[in-house]
């Protein structure tokens, strides 16, 4: 039993380690003075975040990341929110049908929602010549995972509080503004946390709804690894890490992320 | 929200509907529409010239399924037996951490479920950029190797780092919804089975495994369809040696071959969900047999 129990303890390690060890080579390739990162390195340096940061395009593209998920995120939370309040209080019998259109778009492989909305896009006539289709497809892709969070914290709460609030002589909108959304605030903010990471690390729908001359990090660096090494794509990862790492620490200075389910 | 209803309405009247307008609209128009629109798209006459010619043919479809050197048909195989590869190791993987992170009394507990969700946080591209760094031709390994006096190994380029970079990708969407099955079996089922001669094995075959065959169902359906769908860590790590239905299906977007690409991507999708449809079937089969 104990060389078991030891076995299990060296395979579950070695799990981990796996996990985190790509991650950890981008962040320490960011920091290593050489080209090529080696073992051991060359020594410290910050001269690839020189690069990222004097570089327009990358400062473009991670600004655009940056705009792109924050209104998606704010988008999603107007279409998402009602779309939970319907579901967990007043859907009847298309309930589960309500459920799967919501989800829909996390069940559908991205990259071919994806194509469907070029083609869409090119028929309708918006092509991707401006922004707008981008915009529209992150917005899309983050509705489910607002839905989620949104639903899971509706469940946590007893609808006779807000029962309460009318009996009282509150409207439906007061109540809600006064009683449901201080209490689903957690869930809220996190369902906003996860639509901002969705879009903002989203590869498969920027690279074919993108438009003309535009781009958004993670594609920047997609098209840099595709032709050529440089490590000044390792500072850029690194930065998005930490703009993703910062969403989860200030989301979990303001509600706590207990409520996180995903 | 809705604009706030008249105070002369008694609270509740308001129509509720309004409240799923405005994902039902957005779902419509950016889901339901442009879907039917691909699978009418499938159905036109590819041109390379404009998106398509007028009329509408089953070409597509036969030139996918039954052209005379069955390059789709090995394709669709190549891209099957690739997501089934995946989906194995990653239940082979998962399964020991599911167990001990479902079983632990730690007080690193916390800890350690966030080390299993925190890939999520981090882009599939920088997470296959890492792997590049490690599997390249001159990348961290094959230069440590080379230090040592030993071959380099081809690492990259090929399937195997394409699968080992997709593992990575998708093993937290495994370990999850195991270890939400494992936590719901009783340890005491275990200790009986044990107390009455059963040898580890036979717990873990006929006692263990058994009941957590809804975490195990859920897990390898969701990196299944995950791994059919994945593009970019192919395309990155496979960089054009590795083909697989996706990077062909955006191969011929760039040359304009739309009506084809669609035909692909749409008989991707329905093989993928039939695979997910017999799976399920097997494995309720199975659990009843092994239970």
């Amino acid at each position: 039993m104990k060389g078991g129990k030891l076995l299990l303890g060296a395979a579950v390690t070695s799990v981990y380690v796996f996990l985190m060890l790509p991650i950890a080579i981008v962040v320490i390739a960011s920091f290593n003075s050489g080209k090529y990162l080696k073992f051991p390195p060359e020594g410290f340096s910050l001269r690839w975040y020189a690069n990222f940061f004097g570089s327009q395009p990358f400062m473009d593209a991670t600004l655009l990341s940056f705009v792109l998920a924050v209104v998606a995120a704010a988008v999603a939370t107007v279409i998402a929110v009602p779309a939970a309040l319907y579901y967990v209080r007043h859907a009847g019998r298309w309930r589960e049908t309500f459920r799967m259109l919501t989800l829909a778009p996390l069940l559908l492989p991205e990259i071919l929602t994806a194509i469907a909305l070029l083609f869409f896009y090119y028929q309708i006539g918006i092509g991707t010549k401006s922004a707008l289709g981008l915009y529209l497809g992150h917005v899309v892709i983050c509705i489910p995972f607002f839905f989620l969070q949104v639903t899971s914290a509706l469940y946590n709460i007893s609808p006779s509080l807000e029962e309460a609030a009318r009996s009282l002589g509150a409207t439906s909108w007061t109540s809600f503004r006064r009683v449901t959304l201080p209490l689903i605030k957690p869930g809220v903010i996190n369902g906003a946390l996860f639509a901002f990471i969705i879009s903002f690390d989203n590869v498969s729908i920027s690279l074919l709804l993108k438009g003309v001359g535009t781009t958004t990090l993670p594609m920047q660096v997609f098209d840099y690894l595709r032709w050529d090494f440089d490590p000044t794509t390792a500072a850029a990862s690194t930065v998005s890490i930490a703009m993703t790492l910062g969403a989860v620490i200030l989301v979990d200075r303001l509600v706590g992320l207990r409520a996180m389910r995903y | 929200m809705t604009a706030p209803s008249p105070t002369a309405r008694p609270p509740g009247v308001r129509p509720r509907w309004l409240l799923a307008a405005p994902v039902l609209v957005t779902v419509a128009a950016l889901i339901v529409v442009p879907y039917v629109n691909i699978l009418v798209m499938s159905f036109r006459v590819p041109s390379t010239t404009k998106p398509y010619l007028p009329g509408f043919t089953f070409g597509n479809y036969t030139k996918a399924l039954a052209d005379p050197d069955f390059f789709y048909f090995e394709l669709l195989f190549d891209t099957l037996r690739l997501a089934l590869t995946i989906t194995f190791l990653c239940l082979v993987v998962a399964y020991p951490v599911a167990f001990h992170l479902a079983r632990t009394t730690s007080r690193w507990k916390g800890v350690l479920y966030a080390l299993v969700l925190s890939p999520l946080l981090v882009g599939v591209v920088i997470r296959s950029f890492g792997w590049i760094i490690l599997l390249a031709n001159n990348g961290l390994i094959n230069q440590s190797l080379k230090a040592w006096g030993m071959a380099p190994l081809p690492l990259m380029y090929n399937e195997f780092g394409v699968v080992l970079a997709l593992v990575h990708v998708f093993l937290p969407f495994m370990i999850l919804p195991l270890m939400g099955a494992i936590q719901g079996i009783d340890p005491r089922l275990e200790e009986a089975a044990r107390s009455l001669g059963a040898g580890p094995a036979k717990v873990f075959w006929r006692v263990l495994f058994p009941l957590s065959m809804p975490g195990v169902q859920s897990g390898c359906i969701l990196v299944f369809v995950l791994s059919c769908g994945a593009y970019v860590t192919p395309a990155l790590l496979g960089a054009g040696r590795v083909h697989t239905m996706t990077t062909e299906v955006i191969t011929l977007l760039d040359q304009f071959l739309w009506p084809f690409g669609a035909a692909l991507a749409l008989i991707l999708s329905v093989v993928g969900l039939a695979a997910v449809a017999i799976y399920a079937r097997l494995s309720g089969r199975l659990m009843r047999g092994l239970a």
